[in-house]
């Protein structure tokens, strides 16, 4: 059964976003996970680094495929999450707790077009 | 529409992730890659290869035929044996790599990847009028298991087939007649483990899958039978071997024997200096992937990526890649360009994992 958490908003392309004022924390979701099976690697931007709402900022692989991740907002890295570099086997183990980067956003219109849990629980459904 | 093998209904019950691969609608993986690789290096896991195509030759010429159409020595081989070999054009460029089974002097099996079915088909047609004997596309007849791991004799000795499965040589094969129908049991495979591939009528080989699985036999899918290949070196065709290259461009000198009479290619393959060379590439960090630049640290281009995976034994990113020869040199420093990133691969020698088959 996926995981799924009140609260957060979801893309099409199986990120989570939390907003905490101004900082937008990014991850991958339980259902991202899930589909790619062992993820092996993980590339994230360097801190400080601008990054373009809808352009990647980086990759998850698994042993045989690479997906991009995207971000849907605008915003400067403030933190990249280390950790999942160094074991990306915890996106496995908690999609939710293992976000990959915190971005400081200006604008936090582009969030209100997003799925919210109800929207993204049937998304997942329509696309399993 | 895609095709589909008899175990399709089998594989969906078991979960598999299905994909379209040749044509056929084939699983990818089932619960979890690594878990597949890995029971097949250290006991036993089984794929459905049914996809893949079974000419036949028969007749007095069959095994001239057959020793003319590809490089390796067939003719020299004993009965019963198996051989790898490439079937080149006239200018030495690869249609397929197949493996030839010697049945008998007039019965000889080859099996060809399923992409290629067509293509090594009609290369047959168009030279077997020459020759006494008779080419038949047996694809359609035939379902393909392939058990692997070191436990495969071990657990197809528990199964009941009809007739007694003998614990033959690596690369032979034996065929079995049982309940009118042919069965054919060759001790080969794509994984570098022992193993064995069955050949058998729809019926047998779905009562033979149901018994494997009754047994706790893991099975596996075409991405786990990628990572197994490629981390003991076998090539693919479509990736390491093309229709633009010739064998010698490939590492595949070992398959080319020069010093039979005559076969096609030959003459062109006698004098040819090969333009490239494949390279073993491990890298302590980043996954090589399938086209992926592969660069001298200055950043001259030498080539590109033919597979790349993370290898599930050794915990790091491997590839096959293809040099150009004028262009490398033992003594340079490699680089893949992962998405712009300079990342550092050791060249070696040897398979990235020696597998266990005798």
């Amino acid at each position: 059964m996926t995981k799924i958490i009140e609260g957060l908003k979801y893309t099409e392309e199986h990120e989570w976003i939390a907003l905490d004022g101004n900082i937008a924390t990014i991850g991958i979701t339980d259902f991202a996970q899930s589909s790619l099976g062992d993820i092996v690697f993980v590339e994230l931007p360097a801190e400080g680094e601008e990054i373009e709402a809808g352009n990647s900022f980086g990759v998850v692989e698994s042993i045989k495929s690479v997906s991009d991740l995207y971000s849907p907002i605008s915003g400067k890295v403030t933190e990249k999450n280390d950790t999942v570099e160094g074991t990306p086997e915890n996106i496995n183990e908690d999609a939710f707790g293992a976000w990959l980067i915190k971005l400081e956003v200006h604008d936090t219109a582009a969030l209100d077009n997003l799925m919210d849990h109800t929207a993204y629980q049937e998304y997942c459904e329509a696309n399993s | 529409m895609s095709n589909q093998t008899a175990l399709y209904n089998q594989h969906l019950n078991l979960g598999a992730k299905m994909v379209d691969f040749a044509g056929w609608q084939m699983p990818i993986q089932y619960k979890n890659l690594k878990e597949e690789v890995k029971a097949i290096r250290e006991s036993v896991g089984v794929f459905d290869v049914s996809h893949m195509g079974e000419f036949f030759i028969r007749g007095n010429d069959a095994l001239k035929f057959v020793d003319y159409m590809v490089t390796n020595d067939i003719a020299g081989a004993q009965i019963g044996k198996a051989i790898y070999s490439p079937l080149c054009r006239e200018d030495g460029t690869i249609i397929d790599d197949l493996i030839v089974y010697k049945l008998a002097n007039d019965e000889i099996l080859i099996c060809v990847n399923a992409s290629n079915i067509e293509k090594d088909f009609q290369w047959f047609e168009k030279h077997v009028q020459d020759f006494d004997c008779q080419l038949k596309n047996e694809s359609d007849e035939y379902s393909l298991l392939a058990l692997q791991g070191p436990k495969s004799f071990e657990v197809l000795s528990k199964c009941d087939l009809g007739f007694q499965v003998n614990d033959i040589e690596y690369y032979s094969i034996q065929a079995h007649d049982a309940n009118g129908s042919k069965t054919l049991i060759a001790r080969t495979g794509y994984t570098g483990e022992d193993g064995f591939e069955i050949f058998g009528p729809h019926d047998l080989i779905k009562n033979l899958w149901n018994q494997l699985m009754e047994l706790n036999v893991m099975p596996c899918g075409l991405g786990a039978r990628d990572v197994l290949r490629l981390e003991v070196c076998y090539p693919l065709y479509g990736h390491e071997l093309t229709d633009e290259i010739t064998p010698l461009d490939c590492g595949l000198k070992w398959t080319v024997k020069l010093k039979k009479e005559n076969f096609i290619g030959k003459t062109f393959l006698e004098s040819y200096q090969p333009k490239y060379q494949l390279l073993k590439l491990v890298l302590d960090k980043g996954i090589p992937r399938d086209h992926y630049v592969v660069e001298d640290e200055n950043g001259n281009q030498l080539g590109e990526v033919t597979s790349g995976t993370m290898s599930v034994i050794l915990g790091k990113g491997i590839a096959l890649a293809r040099v150009e020869k004028k262009l490398y040199s033992e003594d340079m420093k490699i680089n893949v360009d992962i998405r712009g990133r300079k990342y550092m691969a050791q060249v070696t020698k040897k398979p990235f994992v020696v597998g266990g088959h005798k």
